[in-house]
């Protein structure tokens, strides 16, 4: 034992000392985190880490052991782009590492060695790792030809989940503009206009976003990053022209039908705030859905609050059966129980009002639960599941799904890739995953907490819809009171058809649905 | 009696089941769309066969336009098509082993004709959980005139027919009519055809 102790302590000593003189000069970069290691050879930094994130406990020899250094053959580069163009990513894969390795920084093949190995690791479903490539070579910029290529790819890769930090903010956000081609310069003012926004200097974001061509899109998601942001500070004191600028945006076909889509979501909530119903239900009706999309819950919820306040109680309630649809089953939504309990209370269904309501605090009983007794918030399936549907946690919870999906689809290639290289990319998904979970934490915390705070406002709206419905339970009918309107329904139209509904939902059927139901208020009232 | 009050005792139970239903559930629920496919003016290009004669069988190409009144009901206005027969072995071996005449069997040459339709049925159909399909069936009722090698004669027509859309303009049909044939000299005798047509809708309104 005394002598296994001393012998560790010896290759402690010695191994960074022997690396140390047999690194290359220029390649003191660490390529999980791409900092410079100040002449440490990688090796050694990189192979204690690999070995407590791999080796098992009790195996500690069997990690990652001291690599020799290589004398790169000059025809490694050339091979690998062989195997590149020959559609073998892996084998390329290996190559490249072994190359980007072994030169100098200075080498002339250094960042191309960089940009195909990243490429062959998005082609082999290794994204992130890719991406962190991509990062790099934006970084060091030691090659200008292949800046714009890799900046060109970190872009696309934004499409997908991704390290938004790295990439958006680290990259695109801290780049200096002045060398950029056009449109690579674009996204580059449009990320760091973002970056500004977020924290609070619309000034500074201007002076990026008015760099950017007018009719991009960029300069489209521009005015929407805008428009929302000032939105979000500005709630009380609307401009009336903010909402015809949201429909200009939601008519710009240089945003995706997403973004379309919310821009005109914006116009029909601001008109709602402005109890300008009729002009919110146009709008809600020119939100587009391609064919035999489901669409979004909260938008039929929206849509079904502004038909029950413009007195359409029969239409709402038909979109509120929408919402029971499979679909849209896992959606938390506790203000569909207590719209539906409105439109049965205005038809004087008294009981069935008091049912629908109870329906949320049955439904969302082990919430409720967990509210009341202080528990840890992020621990409930449901309000975990409703804080992690949108926004900021949903992005993050897409990343970190995909970053453990990656750590697993990296074991496929522990062969291929060789120790070293398979070390590298097991540390760096380690250390992806360890930050994607923190930060999704983080979020879901925070939008843990706003789900809350819905539910605890719906259930207060529980308690006083039973408290209404037991005072008209019981409510005596005076003499003299006069019959109360039927709403009619509208009849069919010859070009309608009608398809009743029997359990079975259909996509295309979705924001078609009518109820049906006789108001009981005339009996009531006539007694 | 003593039957009746047992009938009762046991209907009733069901009864207030359903009421208990109604009770918690109250109301109904359809989807109203805009229908999606609306017939006007219908150009159709067919080819078909007739395939009930045992002593050969005819492969026909025809022409129809149909108006469209409403949606459930139309007018092929009219329909014109030319046979081509194809002998079976049976009249092959009738001709040539019996030396029956070739003239003795009668076949169709060409026929026009024209039909009421009545399209009670409107739906739609999911196909493999990720499209729908819109389909109409109607049912048809008309006359026609048959040229037959040995001359012209009568015919009343009757069938059904099916119609997958497949979007406002294009769909396919598949009728198949019984043509009940009147003729002086025999019994009527039945000349059956099953078709399939392009059906172009001209005019339709959205």
């Amino acid at each position: 034992m005394k002598q296994l102790s001393v012998l560790m302590a010896a290759a402690l000593a010695f191994a960074p000392m022997a690396l140390a003189a047999a690194a290359p000069a220029g390649s003191a970069v660490d390529p999980v985190t791409g900092e410079a290691t100040q002449g440490k050879p990688k090796d050694a930094a990189a192979a204690p880490a690999a070995a407590t994130s791999t080796a098992k406990p009790g195996a500690p020899a069997e990690a990652a052991p001291a690599a020799a250094p290589q004398k790169v053959d000059p025809k490694l580069f050339d091979q690998a782009l062989q195997d590149y163009f020959g559609g073998s990513p892996k084998e390329a894969a290996a190559k490249l590492f072994t190359f980007t390795e072994n030169v100098p920084a200075t080498d002339e093949n250094y960042a191309w060695a960089q940009f195909f190995l990243a490429k062959s690791l998005i082609d082999l479903g290794l994204r992130h790792a890719g991406a962190v490539y991509l990062a790099r070579i934006a970084r060091e910029r030691t090659n200008p030809a292949v800046l714009p290529k890799a900046l060109a790819e970190l872009q696309t890769l934004t499409d997908l989940p991704h390290d938004e930090r790295m990439i958006d903010e680290q990259v695109f956000g801290a780049l200096d503009l002045g060398f950029l081609p056009e449109d690579i310069a674009g996204y580059a003012h449009y990320q760091q206009g973002l970056v500004d926004l977020k924290v609070g200097n619309e000034r500074w974001a201007n002076t990026h976003f008015a760099k950017l061509v007018p009719g991009s899109p960029e300069h489209s998601r521009a005015k929407y990053a805008l428009l929302v942001t000032r939105l979000k500070t500005n709630k009380k004191d609307l401009p009336k022209e903010m909402i015809d600028e949201f429909f200009e945006l939601a008519k710009d076909h240089n945003l995706t039908l997403d973004a379309r889509n919310d821009a005109m979501l914006a116009v029909a909530r601001l008109r709602y705030e402005q109890k300008d119903y009729a002009g919110a239900l146009q709008a809600y009706d020119l939100v587009k859905l391609p064919a035999l999309d489901p669409g979004r819950a909260t938008l039929y919820l929206e849509e079904a609050w502004t038909r029950y306040q413009l007195g359409q109680i029969h239409a709402a309630m038909g979109i509120l059966t929408t919402l029971d649809a499979p679909s849209f089953r896992d959606e938390f939504l506790p203000d569909k129980y207590i719209l539906r309990a409105f439109v049965y209370r205005d038809l004087c269904h008294y009981l069935p009002a008091k049912r629908a309501a109870k329906e949320l605090t049955r439904r969302f009983a082990d919430s409720l639960e967990t509210l009341r007794e202080r528990d840890d918030l992020t621990q409930d399936p449901r309000l975990r599941r409703a804080a992690s549907s949108h926004g900021q946690t949903k992005r993050a919870e897409r990343f970190l799904n995909s970053v453990e999906l990656e750590g697993e689809r990296l074991g496929r290639y522990a062969g291929t890739f060789g120790e070293r290289f398979f070390s590298y990319l097991t540390r760096l998904y380690d250390l992806a995953r360890a930050e994607a979970m923190r930060v999704f934490q983080q979020r879901l915390e925070e939008s843990v907490r706003e789900e809350a705070d819905k539910l605890l406002r719906a259930a207060e709206q529980v308690r006083l819809m039973e408290y209404e419905v037991g005072l008209k339970l019981y409510e005596r009918i005076k003499k003299g009171s006069k019959l109360v309107v039927n709403i009619e329904e509208a009849a069919l139209e010859p070009n309608q058809v009608a398809f009743r509904f029997k359990e079975e939902y259909w996509n295309d059927e979705l924001r078609s649905y009518r109820f049906s139901l006789k108001s009981r208020c005339i009996e009531e009232t006539a007694q | 009696m003593k039957h009746t009050l047992l009938l009762l005792c046991l209907a009733v139970p069901s009864a207030a089941l359903a009421q208990i239903d109604a009770l918690e559930n109250p109301g109904s629920v359809s989807a109203i769309q805009e229908r999606a496919f609306r017939m006007s003016h219908e150009l159709t290009l067919g080819v078909g066969s007739l395939p009930l004669d045992a002593f050969y069988k005819g492969f026909f190409a025809q022409v129809s336009y149909t108006y469209h009144f409403t949606d459930s009901f139309a007018w092929q206005v009219g329909r014109g098509g030319y046979s081509y027969s194809l002998k079976t072995g049976l009249r092959e071996q009738l001709e040539k082993d019996f030396g029956v005449i070739p003239t003795v069997f009668e076949e169709v040459q060409y026929m026009v004709g024209s039909d009421l339709l009545w399209k009670p049925f409107y739906g739609k159909a999911a196909v493999l959980n990720t499209s729908v399909i819109y389909f109409e069936t109607h049912l048809l009722a008309g006359a026609t005139v048959f040229k037959f090698t040995n001359g012209f004669k009568p015919a009343l027509n009757l069938g059904l027919g099916f119609r997958i859309f497949q979007n406002k303009v294009i769909s396919y049909r598949l009728d198949i009519t019984d043509n009940i044939v009147f003729s002086l000299q025999q019994k009527p005798f039945n000349v059956m055809s099953i078709q399939l047509m392009l059906a172009l809708n001209f005019g339709a309104t959205e």
